[in-house]
């Protein structure tokens, strides 16, 4: 199963009501697995800056297949990565919390990006509309 | 009604693929506010990569210019160029950071007293096959919400 536009807005729902349990407003991006933006929807009233910051989280977590507070070890001076950073071969790299891969068992379908709270209710929101997708299945 | 909510652009969403997949040509189409920024966008199964960004920026520009990208293409056509060079519009090619989009697809959404309160853009049906467009994708959008009008 990849991803499509029928699970990205299911994501999306999912996530937006989450946002709207704790009393936030956000922007919700869904990507698929090659990093395309397939969806995005933001809340009344969310900031502006959210719309980009949201898609540059999910791309990151598509994209890299980890969530993408994980990037964030490639800043240490000790670890091989140090310094991409500068290389500047794309945008939309976001070492804050708040975007997740998307799985299905093992694979990796997509990715999904919020902005709006902190980075830790960005993380709630997150993992609230992947449970409650894949739950189901 | 003085701006577009997230409940609004989802319903112009809604109605404006329902139009695009009649035509089976699967398309993006995005919403945004009187800012130009994204409200809701989606990419239907089978659509381009590319197209959501066109999309984004088309209804960005539609806002930007508050007259449909339509227009904005035919200001940069060579035909409608002045008899002097720079008279025509070929300066706007370069505004707004290179977002401004010249393809029909784009169309501002106005309220009751005929002030800009967004956009909406769609990208991925080719003009002039058949009787529907991007403009007539977007326009199938706008009416989606005309209970709204007063």
């Amino acid at each position: 199963m990849g991803m499509n536009i029928e699970i990205a807005k299911m994501i999306i729902k999912a996530g937006i009501q989450q946002a709207r349990e704790m009393g936030n407003v956000c922007s919700v991006a869904v990507v698929d697995d090659r990093g395309f933006l397939v969806a995005l929807h933001r809340m009344d009233r969310a900031p502006i800056p959210t719309v980009d910051i949201a898609r540059d989280k999910a791309w990151t977590a598509a994209t890299f297949r980890m969530p993408s507070s994980d990037i964030g070890r490639f800043g240490d001076p000790a670890a091989p990565g140090f310094g991409f950073n500068t290389q500047n071969w794309n945008d939309r790299l976001t070492t804050i919390p708040g975007g997740l891969p998307v799985q299905d068992g093992d694979e990796v379908i997509g990715g999904v990006g919020v902005s709006g709270g902190t980075a830790e209710e960005d993380v709630t929101v997150c993992r609230a509309a992947l449970a409650a997708v894949f739950a189901a299945d | 009604m003085e701006e577009i909510t997230l409940e609004m652009a989802e319903k112009m969403l809604e109605a404006a693929e329902r139009w695009a997949a009649l035509a089976g040509y699967p398309s993006s189409i995005a919403v945004v506010d009187k800012a130009g920024a994204v409200i809701a966008v989606h990419r239907m199964d089978g659509a381009g990569p590319m197209t959501t960004d066109i999309s984004i920026n088309k209804a960005f520009s539609a806002v930007y210019s508050t007259a449909p990208t339509l227009v904005l293409a035919r200001m940069i056509d060579p035909r409608m160029m002045g008899p002097t060079p720079g008279s025509g519009g070929l300066g706007l090619l370069t505004q707004a950071k290179l977002r401004l989009m010249f393809i029909p697809g784009g169309n501002p959404i106005r309220n009751g007293d005929m002030k800009v309160i967004g956009g909406i853009g769609c990208s991925g049906v080719p003009d002039g096959v058949g009787e529907i467009s991007d403009t007539t994708v977007v326009q199938a959008g706008y009416a989606a919400i005309y209970e709204e009008y007063d």
